[in-house]
């Protein structure tokens, strides 16, 4: 094997280079984080350990990754799905309420017509 | 004081490996890998404390990004260094093992389904490649509402909120079709494909949604070539941007639930 001094000197510092680095996108320069960890929370080979942690019982997880990394679907899976109905964190749930909303006061508009219709 | 109890961080299981690179290598807050070799499989394994590896405190850890981040990182390092010296098969994040005896004996359970793992993915790396649709559909100056329909109307208003949702399905579509056909071209020169769930804008902190994200296994010769197929593929695709990444090492293709 003839590897080069400098591959083996510090083989553990090694990152993956971007090669979107052309006309395609101009990226952040070191893999980012969401592209590590939707590797290495969902990925790879899954063994129980001696130390038993469930990953899908942490909190922030929960939050932080799960929702925005993770699968989505695979968190609907599992029955964790109050996000959906959260509105600050379903953009889906979002444009429901704006559309609502929206429905809403077009509906007191029409309502207010009638109103004065009824009373007249 | 008493001294903390260790266990072994498993960052992944390799053959080929040449122990004398990755021996002394730094795994985890300094700590020097080691080798833990199981018939013809080799363990890469690092010395982690319990006080922060353990039960209670690593569920309490992995609450913090900052401290996650640290792990994740160091783990992926070390799986970049492994990919470079043999062949390689991740475990997931924060595998914990009592000792080398416990890590032996789940890679015996195991061996046939290891062996096959770093069977599909001996000599092939994994490249990310990610479409986003590009810029907003087609927007109606004003949508056409029936002309029988009084302007300002209830119906005429239901009528433009109908008409933008059948522009969002709409587009929705046309980018369901794009990302299909791009999954097809490149998953046809690799050796398997996956996709894997497009990332939340949040994340990604583009406003353009995540059409695709797809993983590719490709040998090692080939990438340079795959790579040159993705830009072209981006060139015939002009309502999309294409981002390609790698190579990686076979996350996403050494797993134990066979394609």
């Amino acid at each position: 094997m003839t590897e080069s001094p400098e591959a083996s000197r510090s083989p553990a510092t090694s990152r993956p280079y971007r090669t979107s680095a052309d006309q395609y996108s101009a990226g952040p320069a070191p893999a980012n984080l969401a592209d590590i960890l939707e590797r290495v929370l969902d990925k790879g080979i899954i063994i129980a350990g001696d130390i038993k942690v469930n990953l899908l019982d942490i909190e922030l997880l929960t939050i932080k990754i799960r929702l925005l990394i993770v699968s989505v679907d695979k968190a609907a899976e599992m029955g964790i799905d109050w996000w959906r109905n959260d509105p600050m964190l379903s953009s889906q749930a979002q444009d429901l309420s704006e559309e609502n909303r929206e429905l809403r006061e077009r509906l007191a508009e029409l309502e207010s017509g009638e109103r004065t219709d009824e009373q007249a | 004081m008493t001294a903390s109890l260790t266990g072994l961080y498993f960052f992944a299981v390799g053959r080929g490996l040449d122990a004398s690179v990755l021996s002394g290598a730094e795994g985890i807050d300094g700590a020097p890998l080691q080798i833990v070799e199981c018939q013809d499989l080799q363990a890469v394994v690092c010395a982690v404390d319990l006080d922060e590896f353990g039960g209670a405190s690593l569920a309490r850890n992995l609450e913090d990004l900052n401290w996650l981040e640290r792990v994740a990182r160091a783990h992926n390092d070390v799986v970049f260094a492994v990919a470079t010296t043999g062949t390689v098969a991740p475990m997931r994040l924060v595998t914990i093992c009592a000792g080398e005896s416990s890590v032996r004996d789940r890679i015996e359970a195991l061996y046939d389904d290891l062996s096959a793992a770093l069977d599909r993915v001996e000599g092939r790396r994994e490249w990310s490649v990610k479409v986003h649709a590009s810029g907003a559909p087609a927007e109606q100056p004003q949508d056409r509402v029936d002309s029988n329909v009084e302007v300002g109307s209830g119906a005429a208003y239901l009528q433009r909120k109908r008409a933008a949702a059948d522009r969002r399905r709409a587009a929705g579509e046309r980018s369901l079709h794009v990302a299909d056909e791009i999954h097809g071209a490149l998953a046809a020169v690799s050796v398997a494909a996956r996709q894997l769930p497009p990332q939340d804008p949040r994340l990604t902190g583009r406003p353009e949604p995540m059409i695709l994200n797809g993983a590719y296994l490709i040998s090692i010769d080939e990438g340079p070539a795959f790579r040159a197929l993705v830009e072209r593929v981006g060139e015939s695709h002009p309502d999309a941007s294409i981002e390609v990444e790698g190579p990686w090492p076979p996350y996403s293709f050494a797993t134990l639930d066979a394609p």
